[in-house]
């Protein structure tokens, strides 16, 4: 690192972040290896690390202060604008076992940055702390950096790394993935977390297909299931059928089945395309997708309707459609076949999406209804919000003016 | 050397967290830092009530039992409060270690310093009860006199001594966590084998007798009787032993320590 720097390290969690801060800081000692460390270095690693709780948080101040390196006449100096920085002026005089975990943050913040450091190492400690004070904290990391202090700096926050750092390293499993401009690193970053994610629900894609294919006959739902994929009416309950998350009761679950229909159709798999054909269920917003899916008629059928419907977790519907709203007559199936429907562009807000697939009469009796057939994720680059993403384009007149980015 | 000189400069540091620990210790309580007299004075009625009333110590020369007593009670009182605190201080702050850079000694040291300041503390009410003897208000007078001058020299040889276990016991304890169950049992072992309750010349003859003789710290103890109690001065050979052995014993401990050191913040 140069001097002068503001120098992020990003990773998952167990990457060696911490255990590499810590080292800087003089904690740890490198079992192998050779580290050198020039000027006085504040470790914003734990705040308010020893405080005691029965004394009052002025007093707790000080022996911060005394433990950080400062001299006790330094910290008297600075105690008020320490008291002022933390904007616990209230408060300073109660013992801090009465203060919230945020307040113990903010005192511990309050310390570490008033000891001057020339060097400041800051592990991820502004995720506590109102937004008031996060603010205030970036603010004194920006003008501390501005004022030529060299910035060693962990987060998960990447768009805060974007902003702050110089420079990036990517530590994957304790080693160096890359290193260099922030943009290029997180962009690494941001691919690898998306390729592990992707690769978690393809795992998970393919053991709940299972589960779907070994779940039993069920004709008949309940009139309130709603068992067909209707574009426009009511949409059909899909409960968030996620394996991963903790089981729904019982009682739910008899209620509501991951799976039903007559069979006359059975869909014997399910499976989402990326634009080059190969399956994927972690997207990038605007990709192409195309969902596929496998169906064995046991009888030939001339009435039949395939559907989709996308959903939230939070069971929104966000998009239903089936071939007969899309104009596509049946006529005949009579053999194994494969049914694909396109998305050009999938305009989705970053989140997890549950996919319903059915297939069904044209009267909508169920043959066979998939619910969370498919479970994918859709990630975004641009940080807006909300399911869906269309292309839009600002303009303006009269008196404003932007600044080229 | 470095570190040893270090200690100075950190002495502010030692300096706040030893009141932090007087005042945390306190805070909340009635009495508060009353406790500090109370308690030894408390310990003291026990004590004597046992062995004035109930099992009366007949051997001449250590009357008025209850100063006798206190004499060696309230150095007692530091020690094993020190070592105790000691012990468990890198694992009680083990915090500290792990998060900030700190220098992991200052921990016992302040637990044998704040110790320290309860052992003055308690210190007036032994110095009243002397006056007190030395006017027969107790029974036999005691002498009291300018041999009360070798108090402070011993205070600061007893204070090198428990920073010598002090700090062997806390490098110890985080490895060896059975330590702090260990010491309590120890320690009251070695409150008896210390001639506190009794004065070592007069067990001569008895076969223990030998074997107590070599108890490290009865020479303090005698020490502090001698000049608190009888009122004599202590023999420079019995100075040079006192000095040895608690040097040598802050010179093991810190070695000892130092060498553990860098084991301290991935340990506790």
């Amino acid at each position: 690192m140069e001097k002068g720097e503001t120098f992020g390290v990003v990773g998952a969690n167990g990457c060696g972040k911490s255990t590499l801060l810590k080292l800087v800081a003089g904690i740890f000692r490198p079992t192998a290896g050779r580290l050198e460390v020039n000027g006085k270095v504040s470790a914003l690693i734990e705040l308010g690390a020893g405080f005691h709780p029965e004394i009052s948080g002025r007093e707790n101040a000080v022996i911060n202060g005394v433990m950080l390196g400062l001299t006790r006449h330094e910290i008297e100096r600075k105690l008020p604008a320490i008291v002022e920085f933390s904007g616990l002026s209230e408060f300073i005089d109660q013992p801090v076992k009465t203060y919230s975990s945020g307040m113990y943050v903010r005192l511990g913040f309050a310390v570490a940055i008033h000891v001057d450091p020339d060097i400041l190492v800051v592990d991820e400690v502004l995720a506590v702390g109102d937004e008031a004070f996060a603010h205030r904290c970036l603010d004194t990391i920006q003008e501390l950096s501005a004022r030529g202090k060299t910035i060693l700096f962990v987060t998960h926050a990447l768009s805060l790394v974007e902003e702050l750092c110089d420079r990036v390293l990517y530590l994957d499993h304790g080693r160096e993935r890359q290193m260099g401009e922030p943009r290029e690193v997180l962009a690494t970053y941001r691919l690898d977390v998306a390729a592990g994610e992707g690769a978690r629900l393809a795992d998970f894609h393919v053991q709940d297909q299972q589960t779907l294919l070994e779940s039993p006959e069920k004709v008949a739902v309940d009139e309130a299931s709603g068992t067909e994929l209707a574009p426009e009416g009511a949409p059909p309950q899909s409960a968030a059928g996620e394996a991963s998350l903790p089981p729904e009761p019982a009682a739910r679950a008899v209620e509501r089945p991951r799976r039903w229909g007559d069979r006359s159709a059975e869909i014997t798999g399910c499976r989402l395309l990326d634009a080059t054909g190969s399956e994927r269920y972690a997207f990038q917003s605007g990709e192409t997708l195309t969902i596929e899916i496998d169906v064995v008629p046991r009888r030939p059928l001339d009435d039949f309707v395939f559907g989709v419907g996308l959903f939230t977790p939070e069971d929104l519907c966000v998009h239903g459609t089936n071939t007969d709203v899309d104009g596509l007559v049946p006529e005949l199936l009579d053999a194994p076949a494969t049914v694909r429907v396109s998305l050009p562009r999938c305009d989705l807000g970053a989140g997890t999406y549950l996919l319903d697939v059915a297939v069904h009469s044209r009267r909508e009796t169920p043959y066979d209804y998939w619910r969370g057939a498919c479970r994918f994720r859709v990630d975004s680059t641009v940080a807006d919000v909300g399911v869906y993403r269309p292309e839009r384009r600002w303009t303006s007149s009269g008196g404003v003016r932007w600044r080229a980015s | 050397m470095t570190r040893l000189l270090d200690l100075y400069r950190h002495r502010a540091l030692i300096g706040v967290l030893t009141s932090r620990e007087l005042k945390a210790r306190y805070r909340g309580s009635v009495l508060g830092f009353f406790w500090s007299l109370l308690n030894p004075l408390l310990m003291l009625a026990v004590y004597a009530l046992v062995f004035e009333v109930l099992l009366p110590n007949r051997s001449p020369g250590t009357s008025p039992y209850a100063l006798f007593l206190f004499c060696g009670l309230l150095p007692w009182n530091w020690l094993s409060s020190s070592l105790t605190d000691a012990a468990a201080s890198l694992l009680v702050s083990g915090a500290l270690l792990k998060k900030i850079l700190f220098p992991a000694e200052i921990l016992p040291i302040v637990a044998v310093a704040s110790q320290a300041v309860h052992f003055l503390l308690a210190l007036p009410i032994l110095l009243a009860g002397l006056l007190a003897g030395a006017l027969g208000l107790l029974g036999p007078k005691v002498a009291l006199g300018w041999p009360l001058l070798q108090l402070p020299v011993l205070f600061v040889l007893q204070g090198f001594l428990l920073l010598g276990i002090g700090l062997f016991l806390a490098a110890l304890t985080v490895h060896f966590r059975d330590m702090r169950d260990i010491l309590g049992t120890a320690l009251s072992l070695w409150f008896f084998a210390t001639p506190i309750l009794y004065n070592l010349a007069d067990l001569k003859g008895h076969s223990v007798a030998r074997l107590l003789a070599w108890n490290p710290l009865a020479p303090l103890f005698a020490a502090w009787r001698e000049a608190l109690f009888f009122g004599r001065w202590i023999t420079l050979p019995a100075w040079g032993l006192l000095a040895v052995l608690s040097l040598g014993s802050f010179a093991v401990g810190w070695a000892f320590f130092d060498r553990l050191r860098d084991s301290f913040p991935e340990a506790v």
